[in-house]
């Protein structure tokens, strides 16, 4: 039996075929072919703020992209670019918790390596442009930033990447401190693109989408230590 | 304790959301909220794998609605109102195979009752309007039949057989929403145990000899009437309680 992967899911109003604004349970399937080339079998995780009881039954966790998180969770004001999406934020932040309590293995993917920093005790930039003075990890609606990430030499994110660093990006928030976690990757502009747990079996957060290339070093590493 | 584990078949597909348009895992939420409101906790299995490992996990599985069955899964030509899913399809029918080897607790849903009878060696009418001469069965999409304003496609009466088990869940006579063009003509190894009365298209089966295995032609999760997934998750927990003495044995 193949490990069990669980995704966790966005909540919008989708339309296809001859359904218009259905409010769904939906994840880019990106995220799903990366785990199935990685040889792990995925589950979606509608929001669910009730327990997080789901993890007895998985074997992993992804936790995907998506919003901004709601900035109460690291004791912040809301600033006037932030977009969160609070129908997500508790039930999320449930399970990676109680995933980091029972050392489940736990890929976080842009906002889910934010929610991981936050669930770690740690806190965010709200809009990174405003700090940088640039653009480039989101370029325009809809465009990847194209960036290079220098990785700390040892960690686990330096030996599943070796000498490739490029990068994908597309957010505008950022990791301020990351809490109990180690910050193990950056773009030069320094800003944090990598985020482990080097006391924990496998505890990676990175700031970029590898499932958009299906990236099957990070994907793999997570359904091998799934195992 | 934890809740039944409940898979729901979803969709790989095509969708559009704000300025996106996105091949995606999916469901509408309702399914998901049906199965939370009644108990369980719902997952979302995509038709893409190629394998049924999965049902080793759960506690219960839900397939949901969806397109058309292609024909050739009971040996028909394909009718030009037939609009198909081949990853659905294959993924489905293996998936309703497994889940009832195993007896799996199963609820199957519109499509979901039509994977049932097909898998159980059934067929299925491909268009209903030629067969009964209206659209009765398919209200018109994104509507709620049931409303009260609502026109009167896509609601009807369901009469239930006497002694069946949905009989004993959903009593002799109800009033559902439908959305379907295709529907069940042969149930092969299931029973057919409920109907429409006006046009007699089957509407309810199930199987006498499984722990818990019915499909419903409408949309039970579109209404406040979860009977059916509140029977779905009981059976799933009680499947779930016995599971750990069957491991230490």
């Amino acid at each position: 039996m193949r490990p069990i992967i669980g995704i966790t899911s966005y909540v919008l109003p989708a339309s296809w075929g001859v359904w218009h604004d259905l409010p769904s349970a939906l994840v880019p399937y990106d995220y799903v072919a990366a785990v199935r080339e990685a040889g792990g079998r995925a589950v979606l995780l509608p929001p669910d703020d009730e327990d997080a009881d789901v993890l007895t039954a998985l074997d992993g966790l992804v936790l995907a992209g998506g919003p901004d998180l709601e900035p109460r969770w690291y004791g912040a004001e809301r600033e006037p670019l932030t977009e969160s999406h609070p129908e997500r934020d508790e039930g999320e932040f449930l399970l990676a918790r109680r995933a980091l309590e029972i050392d489940l293995p736990l890929l976080g993917v842009c906002r889910g390596m934010q929610l991981l920093t936050v669930a770690a005790g740690g806190r965010l930039h709200q809009h990174l442009p405003d700090r940088l003075g640039h653009e480039k990890h989101r370029p325009a609606p809809g465009v990847y930033g194209e960036q290079e990430a220098r990785f700390e030499p040892g960690s686990r994110i330096a030996a599943l990447m070796g000498d490739d660093v490029a990068i994908q990006c597309y957010h505008h928030q950022g990791v301020a401190d990351p809490g109990s976690l180690t910050i193990t990757g950056r773009t030069e502009d320094g800003v944090p693109e990598t985020i482990e747990d080097p006391a924990r079996r496998f505890v990676l957060g990175v700031q970029w989408h590898p499932e958009v290339v299906r990236d099957r070093r990070l994907f793999g590493a997570l359904v091998e230590a799934a195992r | 304790m934890r809740r039944p584990l409940i898979g729901l078949t979803a969709y790989a597909q095509q969708v559009q959301y704000g300025s996106n348009d996105v091949m995606a895992g999916m469901l509408p939420m309702t399914y998901v909220r049906a199965v939370h409101a009644t108990g369980g906790r719902a997952v979302l299995i995509t038709p893409d794998d190629p394998g049924t490992d999965v049902i080793e996990s759960l506690d219960g599985i839900v397939f949901a609605g969806g397109g058309d069955i292609d024909p050739a899964y009971w040996g028909a030509e394909r009718h030009p109102e037939t609009d198909v899913d081949p990853a659905r399809d294959d993924a489905e029918l293996m998936l309703m195979r497994a889940a009832l080897d195993a007896d799996l607790p199963v609820l199957g849903v519109c499509r979901g009752m039509q994977v049932m009878a097909v898998v159980g060696g059934g067929t299925l009418h491909q268009h209903l309007p030629d067969i009964i001469g209206n659209e009765r069965h398919r209200a018109a999409s994104g509507t709620d039949p049931l409303a009260a304003d609502a026109s009167a496609y896509g609601r009807h009466d369901v009469v239930v057989q006497a002694g069946s088990r949905a009989h004993a869940l959903l009593g002799s006579h109800l009033t559902v929403n439908s959305f379907h063009h295709q529907a069940v003509d042969k149930p092969g190894s299931f029973d057919a145990v409920g109907w429409c009365p006006d046009d007699r298209v089957i509407e309810i089966i199930e199987h006498p000899e499984r722990a818990f295995a019915l499909g419903v032609q409408w949309h039970p999760e579109r209404t406040p009437d979860l009977r059916v997934f509140a029977a779905l998750t009981e059976a799933a927990a009680l499947r779930a309680g016995v599971q750990p003495i069957a491991i230490a044995a």
